[in-house]
This record gives C-alpha cells, structure tokens and sequence, in this order.
C-alpha cells in the first residue's frame, strides 16, 4: 500500500508539472468566457442561454477530455521506459500491478482536479455574464467529463504498455483520439448499418465508443430531444427507454475504465524488461 | 541465499541469451559473474531480480522468483549497470521515494545519502549530478532495506582508479555483515580480491565455475607492462624473464613485458628491490574477451 501510495503521488505530481493540465484548465476557461460572452452579446440570460453555453462546453469537453486522457495515460509507463527509469522501479519490492495501479490512481486524481479546477473557473466566468441557475446540470457535466477522462487515461495505459517508446505511444494515442473523436460517429454507424441494419449492432456502435456514451449521456441530461441527440442516441431512448439507457451507457463507461486497464495489466506482466 | 538452477533465456527462437546456467551463492560469500558484453550477465540478473521471465528455477533465501518476484525482491539490492532515477527529484526526495517503495525508515535513507557523501548535494536535481554522484546515489537506494543479497551489475563500470578501490571496500565490509554479494565485471584482475567464486559465461553457456582464485590460473589474463628505466636494461630483462615466461622486448625508449596480468606488480617490486631506477611505466590490459576465449579452449566444449 505505501508503495503504491508513493507512486500515486510520483505520478501526481508529474502530472502537475507537465503542462498539460495547465493548458487544459487554461484552454477550458477561456473557451468558458467566449461562450458566455457570445451568449451574453444575443441577449440570451436566461437559464436556457446558461444550458447552452454550458452545451457549448460539453462539445469542447468532448473533444478535450479524451485527449488529455489519452496522451497523459500513453506517456506514462512508455516514458519510464524511454528514460530508463522503468527498470530502476519494477527492481524494487513492488509488483507491476502495483506501479500500473499506483500511477493510474495519481493520473486519475490529477485529472479529475484539473477538470474541476477547469469547469470551476469556467463556471465563475459564466456567472459574471449569466447568473447560475442550473447547477445540477452543470455538476452532472463535470461528473460525466470525470468519467470520460477516466476511461480515455485507462485506453492511454494500454497504449502505453504495448508501445516500446514514449513517441510511438504518443502517435498511437493521437491516433486513438482521432478515430474516437473524430472518425467514429460517421464510421461505425456507417460500418454497423452495412453489417447488419438491426438495432443491436446500433447499440453496440454507441457502447464501442465511451465518447459516443458521454455525448448522449449530456445531451440526454440536457435536452432530451431525438433530433439533437443524434441517430444512435434517439434509437436508444426509444428503443429502450430514457432510464435503462442511462444504465446501459453508465456501465459502458465504467467497463472503459476498467478492461482496458486490465488488459494492460495482463500484457505489461509479461512483459520483460 | 541464491540458487540458479538450470536458466534458460531465449529472446524468440533464435536468440538464447542464458543456456542451463547454474549456481549457489551462500550467506556471506561473494560471487562474481565475469563475460564479455553479450555473455549473458545482465540477463542472468535480470532473471535473479524477476524482471524477465525465464526457464528454469531461481530461489533468493528460499523464495522462488517466478512465483514471489516482489517477495525476492524484498531480499535483494540490486544496483543495475546504468542506474536510473528521475531527474526532476533531488537526492532527498529519490531516497524517500525509493525508501518508500522498499517500506524502509526515511531517517535510513538520510543516513545512507550521508555515508555515501551525498549530504552536501542533497537538494540537488538528479538530473544535475554527476556520473559519479549518480552512482553514489544508486548505492544508497540499494542498501536502503539492508537486503541480505547484494546484486550489482558492473558496478566498477565508468569509475575511476579512486572510486574502484572504495567499492572493493564496500564489497568487502558488505560481506563482513554476512552478506551475499552477486557482482558482475569486466575487471577479470579484480575478482580473486573480491570474489569467493567466479562464473564465467560466453555466449550464455558457463565456461568457468569455481573458486576465484583458481580462475586467476585458468584464465591467466595478460597484461602488457612498457617500463621506462634508468638505463639497467641490460641487467633488468633477466631478472624479469626470471620471473615471468612471457616475452621481454627492448624497444629503446621502453622495455615491453607481456605478462600474465597478476604478475606485473611482483616485476615492479623485483626491479625496485634490486635497485634499478623506473622512471615511468603504463600497462595495457588484454580485453575480458581473449582471457574468456582461453577458457573456453581449455574447456574445450566440456562444461
């Protein structure tokens, strides 16, 4: 336990080093400030204008959150290797399971405090221009970025264990964002439509994707319109309702966030150093 | 204390890094693993410290490291050849990190960061130590859970004439505190001070196994001794060819004795006790590998 203690906060404080965070919480808040005074400026203060605006951050969330999940995991275990360091550790009394663990805890904490110290100041920026009225939304978004962030750091870590160097694990994990961020809303309905048209493979398209599971979990919170939730988040809701919906995507989440890990768990045990 | 029982190593199905190597290291006693580079030491530490997997069966004070790798790891320091630390923590914080990891008292770790002189530079970056203080720093986080089995790959690596001796020392005082020391070398002239017994691989296969002062005779490394005199040539090369076969050269400015490599001090004490002025000297040692391929004939394939 100690053990895995010190490595929590090694990693902890890595994280808070790296300008990563910095970047995000900056970037966050800023894109906060132009939203609100966009809003602001169309003379919409009311609560709706607030959802908006913080809809606008749930796009900027999406987009963000996987990436800093996914580059922050990807470097960890492949640059202890790039500098040597990996050897120096797993030659001490720990077990590989312990450090795999130990630094995924202290990433996981480090995002989660950036997110919040992210959608903190973006919030106080928000109240400047239009008063908070809904602060249940707009916790239930910080909860649902927390969990993004902590199935994308879980997906970062297996691509760190399978990569030989820091650079490769870098491209891997771009290239990850790219397909779940970018790539996959188009290809996987298209590729689950031309597989089979039955509502199941629909599903699976939506559950493949913790981004995907995210999205129309906000959108779902926010405005449970089927036209704004998209193809896959309308047949959901219809198909199986609003509330086992929810239960499905939750627990697509919380299996992002662990058989990744487990998987790199299981790999990075046999590996040889 | 450890025992290596037929290990194997193969990287893929081409490579086989360790072929059946086998040996015991009893408590108090000092071990020393001699190759060339590519001989296989690295990876039959590797195997021993449980970072590579392997066949065959490894015990560290009765614990098997394919099974219990943590739990032998409780048992050894292990120092590897280019050691690694974080270069953003200072010498304090990596000992209370390492301390840490090995569920050692912190006020041990200060006290090692003293005894090995690194008190001075305590709040100094890793990144900004020297090779030197580095390895000064690897020693410390090594001895920080007081293991009873020392496992330090080519330790005498990188280090000066000064920094040898201290770590012949160190090995030395280690060993009086009955504890087991697995050390591997390039320094073949090193081991009969240092080491109890040697292992000697090529290619993976043991070569050699036995007391280290019988590999002294066996390996017979040579050394090539160029002595500037005080003009006794003439009465200098019989005394030499008295005390060692090998050959004696006049070049004119220097006299070239090749020598096994234990003998070039005895050469330099007859000179000097028989009164002949040395006015300057430098020696060229064999590389590890011709001394290693000379063992290999004698053993002529049988070991």
């Amino acid at each position: 336990m100690r053990a895995t203690m010190a490595i929590m906060r090694k990693e902890l404080r890595d994280a808070f080093q790296s300008r990563w965070l910095l970047a995000f919480s900056l970037t966050f808040a800023l894109v906060a400030l132009a939203l609100s005074l966009v809003q602001g400026r169309a003379g919409d203060l009311s609560e709706q204008g607030f959802n908006r605006t913080t809809a606008g951050l749930i796009n900027l969330c999406l987009l963000l959150v996987p990436l800093l999940g996914l580059v922050l995991g990807a470097s960890t275990i492949a640059g202890e290797r790039d500098r040597g360091t990996l050897l120096t550790l797993l030659s001490q009394p720990i077990s590989s399971t312990q450090l795999l663990l130990g630094k995924y805890l202290g990433l996981v904490v480090a995002v989660w405090m950036a997110i919040a110290l992210g959608f903190g100041v973006a919030g106080l920026l928000m109240t400047f221009v239009n008063p908070l009225t809904d602060i249940g939304h707009y916790a239930l978004f910080i909860v649902l970025s927390a969990a993004l962030a902590t199935s994308m750091l879980s997906l970062g870590m297996l691509i760190s264990v399978i990569s030989d160097g820091r650079l490769k694990a870098m491209a891997l994990a771009i290239l990850a964002w790219f397909v779940l961020v970018l790539l996959y809303d188009l290809g996987a309905i298209g590729l689950a439509l031309s597989v089979s048209s039955s509502g199941r493979s629909l599903t699976l398209a939506v559950l493949g994707n913790p981004v995907e599971s995210v999205r129309i979990l906000a959108v779902m919170s926010l405005e449970p319109d089927l036209r704004i939730l998209g193809p896959l988040g309308a047949y959901l809701t219809e198909e199986l309702g609003k509330a086992t919906s929810v239960v499905l995507l939750s627990s697509a989440l919380v299996a992002w966030a662990a058989l990744p890990l487990v998987a790199a768990e299981r790999i990075f045990r046999r590996q040889d150093l | 204390m450890l025992s290596i029982r037929g290990v194997t190593k193969r990287y893929g199905s081409r490579v086989t890094a360790l072929d059946g190597v086998s040996m015991a290291l009893d408590a108090g006693k000092v071990t020393a693993v001699i190759g060339a580079n590519g001989a296989g030491k690295t990876t039959l530490i590797k195997c021993i410290v449980g970072l590579v997997r392997f066949e065959g069966e490894i015990t560290v004070g009765g614990k098997n490291v394919a099974k219990d790798g943590r739990g032998v790891r409780r048992l050894i320091g292990y120092m590897p050849q280019d050691p690694a630390f974080h270069s953003d923590l200072s010498v304090r914080e990596t000992a209370a990190f390492y301390a840490d990891l090995k569920s050692a008292p912190l006020v041990r770790a200060r006290e090692l960061v003293e005894s090995v002189g690194l008190a001075a530079h305590e709040e100094k970056k890793v990144g900004e130590l020297s090779g030197g203080m580095r390895q000064r720093l690897a020693l410390a986080v090594t001895l920080l859970a007081d293991p009873p089995l020392l496992v330090l790959d080519e330790p005498a690596s990188g280090l000066d004439i000064t920094a040898r001796l201290e770590l012949r020392k160190l090995v030395q005082d280690q060993r009086k505190e009955g504890k087991s020391i697995l050390l591997s070398t390039h320094w073949l002239e090193d081991v009969p001070y240092v080491a109890d017994d040697a292992l000697v691989l090529n290619e993976g296969k043991t070569v050699f196994l036995g007391p280290a002062t019988e590999l002294a005779g066996a390996a017979a490394p040579s050394s090539r001794l160029f002595l500037r005199l005080n003009g006794q040539v003439a009465e200098a090369a019989p005394l030499i060819k008295g005390l060692t076969n090998g050959a004696v050269e006049d070049t004119g400015d220097w006299l070239v004795v090749s020598c096994p490599a234990t003998r070039k001090a005895r050469i330099v004490e007859a000179l000097v006790g028989a009164g002949i002025g040395i006015l300057d000297f430098r020696v060229e040692e064999a590389p590890v590998d011709a001394a290693i391929l000379d063992l290999q004939k004698q053993a002529g394939g049988k070991r």
